[in-house]
């Protein structure tokens, strides 16, 4: 609609390294797909939040789940199919950076969903980003992979809690499944810039950062007395962490 | 971005481009200075993106039209060149129906006027035009009245120029304007007034009470206009900063543009009956609709020490705002923010929005769009606007018993969305007393509908945490969406517990659907019976897919086919939904999208029987029903458009064909060779999309037969399903204020019993003196108010579907002895005369 404030060129910023094609081709894939990308997800985030939301912008024909190919569970991203061009970018220009489940999203085209594109491709299993991330995420299993292991290593070397990890606090990271901290996904958020001493991200894969949110101010208040003071409590949606269904994995290849 | 581009793009913004200056006089200046620096090398550049900006940012207009005006002194040819143009634009935008256009080129050319660009009688003969156009399409003789929508876009248009140039048309040519305002008299005099009341968001509601005086769109503005005449056509909405310049602009060249003509309308039907107007005005509506309704949500303190004009001018801005700046997010809140007025207008704001989202048929964008739109403003005006909505939310939710079913959807779904994105903080406490209310009070069904949904959004706990200031409320919350397996428990029967694992092993080893199928045939099948199988299969195959939708997605495509074989007539899809319904009976949700899901495998061809054969049910299953009963409606329809999509290209493909064969004069054998062999190759293309027409044809006729056999069958339930409810209600359905139709009985005796329960939870309400009206109503009341409003609302949404079948809705189902009720409900929803 209006021409003046949109650039042409910019159709996503991200380049898919596993695309095949040349940068036109990639262009135009994008240009026609009805398939979208949606990240910063929380890992608890299920598929039928997904649908609820995405519903909104067009009937959707499929949803795969992005999943950490070790253990096969959500690893904070998805691919949404919708049957129409229209309803694809609805969702990308009104539902990108709005919140779902206490987290702001990010959504973009998505050259199209091939098999195999569902598997985090992190060293450890998740998504790159969750590899060298710093900040303590309590949606997205804690800390990012390599802290947690460092933290894992000290642990061992140092008094658990001596306090030498300086800015770390000494609050392990939930494994997967040991409940969530909701509402505070911010805090830990002084570290968030602050470590050097992990790489940066040395490519971006199917990995793309969320827009550089800062904290959402809680004064949207309807009442004279805010108690929003946000308070943690377990997400039940995945007591039961390991007991990992063996037919999933094949169900989602058979889906494909 | 080079500088005059920013200058021109960010002129009347406070803005780093300007240093911060706002002032639209030094503004001016300077966009002027460097503008006329570049018009030599790049007036091309500068015309273009000038007229992009008058069109897509049309608040600034006035600044546009000022800045055209200093140009003109510098290089009148270059003027000269962007009026034609804008006459062109404008000529194009009338052949094709491009309303929005129309009406902002025409705003464009009124501030050039102003600007002393455009000769002020230009303007009065494009007025005339189409003020003439719109005298005949109104004349019973010569024109052809059911198009009145567009007569009435040509008015509108006409009148929404003058805020921003009636000052100085009344100052320059005091006798032409007059002419024209003289001519608008006249033509309101001719046209009829619009009852819209199938398209307004409050139905049933008493004409008189309603804070405009019961007028019509038009009539409305026109006596905003009027005001503002007698106001001497002074408003603090529109800037003049072209008067600022007024010494200087006066010795330019006013130009003038050419003629403009308003294109031909379609003949009247040639018999002058009620439903070939009707079907004419229906075509008229979709092409010239309403841009806004005006809900007056908010009391009139709130918003009456703003003019009736500006009111105007601002819901201008507003829905210009939303129509162009629709997908840039910032740049649409702060447009929406920092519109060029001097007074305050959250509230003006807040209502704008929340019309559009309640606009009916359908709002321009998708709901969500607006839902994004609030949510920035919530973030842009921290201090303001987030009450401000809370105040639409309290005064809407006090009238929810009027709001129109499509409606009160509508609003719930956006506000579970609103409020998944600020932490679900909402004082529920305030609506705590709906669970004194009875079930289907439509209150506190809508508490119970919002709960439920942001359940769907996010999770039980979170949403049970965020009414801890209402703590009983949990009981509206919905169950936990586990699912209802049958064969969980070891208690239940033993045999087809048996069998349910059986069937379970073999999904899990990939044994194939036919292997499956043979199974159940041979062995299930003959010494169990149909009932105990396809509960067996149905519950087993469900409880598999029910991890995910991903998971019952696999499933149904895996096998599918095994219940489309159990399940081969309608009885059994109704066994089969019904089964569906039981064991996702704690998920609205799942039940949804899995008949939703096996509507799209074919599994279930219609759900209509099932949905609408059943009397009686409680208000709560028939929304669930309601739901998938659209579904229904809305695959056939899709069906249908997609077939004639494809005839309508398949048809276009053999003339492509033909010009494809064309160059075969060439002299060149091997190119005559290539030629001719795509010429044969074309050929037989021909002849195979000639085939396929013809099986696009007829499969586009069965899909008109459907739909025409689905709506009949529809209406027909919905009238035996309602007759005997309606007749027993009778005189306690207070509808209409003006009930012309309808003998109101107050002795019945149902009533009285059932205001006395009204009268409780009355009591129990009086939240500052607010009086509800709508929980004093029965169940049996509510549940015919609500199937009516169903009815309207479904009507409504495929009016265009329905207008051609409605000899024959006639015929057989609107016949004398419907109820008056229901024919009212049909005919609002279609827009509908109902006085022809």
């Amino acid at each position: 609609m209006a021409s003046l404030f949109k650039d042409p060129n910019k159709l996503s910023a991200y380049r898919d390294r596993r695309f095949s094609g040349t940068q036109e081709e990639f262009d135009e894939a994008l240009l026609n797909s009805t398939t979208i990308y949606v990240g910063n997800m929380s890992f608890y985030t299920t598929e039928e939040q997904v649908y609820e939301l995405f519903t909104r912008a067009g009937e959707i024909k499929k949803i795969v789940m992005g999943l950490d190919k070790n253990g096969k569970t959500p690893c904070g991203f998805c691919f949404i199919m919708y049957y129409s061009r229209e309803d694809a970018e609805d969702s990308v220009k009104y539902i990108s950076g709005t919140i779902l489940d206490d987290r702001p999203i990010r959504v973009d085209f998505d050259w199209g969903f091939q098999e195999g594109r569902q598997w985090g491709r992190g060293r450890s299993g998740g998504q790159v980003r969750d590899e060298y991330r710093t900040d303590y995420d309590p949606g997205r299993g804690g800390y990012g992979k390599l802290v947690q292991k460092e933290l894992e290593a000290q642990r061992q070397l140092v008094d658990y809690g001596a306090g030498s990890l300086g800015s770390f606090q000494p609050i392990l990271a939930p494994t997967y499944g040991g409940g969530r901290h909701g509402g505070n996904y911010g805090h830990g958020g002084n570290n968030r810039h602050g470590r050097g001493d992990f790489p940066r991200k040395r490519q971006r894969e199917d990995d793309r950062r969320g827009p550089d949110f800062t904290r959402r101010k809680s004064d949207f208040v309807y009442r004279r007395n805010p108690d929003n003071e946000p308070r943690p409590e377990k997400n039940p949606r995945f007591r039961e962490s390991g007991d990992s269904d063996d037919d999933e994995d094949d169900d989602r290849k058979g889906s494909t | 971005m080079s500088s005059w581009r920013s200058l021109v793009l960010r002129i009347g913004e406070k803005c780093a481009e300007y240093g911060g200056n706002a002032d639209y006089k030094d503004q001016l200046e300077t966009c002027f200075g460097v503008v006329r620096r570049e018009l030599l090398h790049s007036g091309e550049d500068i015309l273009s993106f000038l007229l992009q900006c008058a069109e897509q940012l049309p608040h600034k207009i006035p600044l546009y039209g000022t800045l055209v005006g200093l140009l003109n002194l510098e290089d009148e040819d270059f003027v000269r060149r962007i009026v034609e143009n804008t006459h062109d634009n404008l000529q194009v935008a009338l052949d094709t129906g491009d309303n929005n256009r129309v009406r902002i080129l025409m705003r464009f050319l009124t501030v050039l006027m102003c600007s002393k660009v455009l000769q002020a009688s230009s303007l009065i003969v494009l007025f005339e035009t189409l003020l003439s156009s719109a005298a005949t399409t109104v004349d019973e003789d010569k024109g052809n009245p059911s198009w009145q929508a567009c007569a009435d876009f040509y008015i509108t248009s006409i009148l929404s120029c003058l805020p921003w140039g009636g000052a100085e048309l009344v100052e320059q040519i005091p006798e032409e304007i007059d002419r024209v305002m003289v001519g608008i008299q006249a033509y309101m005099s001719i046209r009829r007034h619009v009852s819209d009341a199938g398209c307004s968001p409050f139905e049933f509601i008493d004409d008189t009470s309603q804070t405009d005086g019961g007028k019509d769109f038009v009539e409305d503005l026109w006596s905003r206009i009027q005001d503002l005449s007698d106001k001497g056509w002074k408003l603090d909405s529109v800037p003049r900063p072209h008067l600022s310049f007024e010494p200087q602009l006066v010795a330019g060249k006013s130009h003038d543009i050419g003629p403009l003509n308003c294109p031909e309308l379609p003949d009247p039907p040639a018999s002058f009956t009620g439903i070939a107007y009707g079907k004419q005005k229906h075509e008229a509506e979709l092409k010239y609709p309403h841009r806004i309704r005006r809900l007056n949500i908010f009391p009139a303190s709130k918003t009456e020490d703003v003019q009736p004009i500006d009111r105007f001018v601002v819901e201008e801005y507003l829905l210009d705002v939303l129509f162009f700046l629709n997908g840039c997010r910032k740049e649409c809140a702060a447009s929406m923010v920092g519109l060029p007025v001097s007074f305050r207008y959250e509230y003006l704001m807040a209502e704008t929005i929340f019309s559009q989202i309640l606009l009916l048929p359908e709002p321009p964008f998708k709901p969500i769009y607006y839902t994004l739109v609030i949510m920035d403003l919530c973030k842009a005006l921290p201090g303001a606007f987030p009450a401000v909505v809370a105040g639409a939310v309290r005064s809407l939710f006090d009238k929810i018993a009027d709001l129109d079913m499509e409606c009160r959807t509508r609003l719930i779904l956006w506000f579970s969305h609103h409020l998944s994105n600020f932490q679900f903080i909402w004082p529920w406490e305030e609506w705590a007393y709906v669970l004194d209310l009875p079930k289907w009070a439509p209150q506190r069904v809508f508490v119970q509908e919002v709960l439920e949904r942001e359940v769907r959004l996010s999770y039980w706990e979170k949403i049970k945490q965020s009414i801890e200031s209402a703590p009983a409320l949990e009981e509206l919350l919905p169950p936990k969406g586990t699912t209802n397996f049958r064969y969980s428990a070891e208690d239940e029967d033993q045999t087809e517990h048996g069998l349910s694992s059986e069937l379970n092993v073999m999904v899990k080893e990939r044994v194939t659907s036919r292997d499956i199928i043979s199974w159940i045939e041979d062995q299930v099948l003959p010494s169990h019976g149909l009932e105990v199988t396809l509960r067996v299969v149905v519950q087993t195959l469900l409880n598999i897919g029910s991890k995910s939708f991903t998971h019952l997605i696999t499933v149904l495509e895996r096998y599918g086919q095994v219940i489309a074989r159990i399940c081969s007539d309608q009885d059994k899809q109704v066994m089969l939904i019904s089964e569906v319904s039981s064991f996702w009976k704690n998920s609205a949700q799942m039940t949804a999208l899995s008949i939703d899901r096996m509507m799209g495998y074919r599994l279930i061809s219609n759900v209509l029987r099932n949905a609408v054969s059943k009397t009686f049910s409680r208000i709560t299953d028939l929304r669930k029903e309601i739901a998938s009963l659209k579904k229904s409606v809305q695959s056939v329809t899709e069906a249908a458009s997609k077939a004639q999509a494809e005839l309508d290209d398949a048809k276009s493909k053999p003339t492509l064909a033909l010009v494809d064969g064309e160059p075969v004069l060439a002299e060149n054998p091997v190119k005559m060779k290539r030629l001719n062999s795509k010429v044969e190759k074309t050929k037989e293309e021909e002849v195979s999309t000639r085939d396929s027409l013809e099986a696009k044809e007829a499969l586009f006729a069965r899909a008109v037969d459907e739909i025409e056999a689905l709506f009949l069958f529809l209406y027909k339930s919905f009238s035996n399903v309602l007759a005997a409810p309606l007749q027993e209600t009778e005189g306690s359905l207070h509808l209409s204020g003006k009930a012309d139709e309808m003998a109101i009985d107050p002795e019945d005796t149902s009533t009285m019993e059932l205001d006395k329960e009204g009268e409780i939870s009355e009591k129990s309400h009086s939240n500052g003196g607010k009086t509800t009206k709508g929980y004093n109503v029965g169940e049996k009341e509510q549940w015919c108010l609500s199937t009516l409003g169903y009815v309207k609302a479904l009507t409504r949404q495929y009016a265009s579907e329905i207008w051609p079948l409605v000899e024959k809705l006639d015929a057989e189902v609107l016949t004398e002895d419907v109820h008056v009720l229901l024919r009212k409900a049909v005919y609002s929803g279609l827009g509908r005369p109902t006085d022809f």
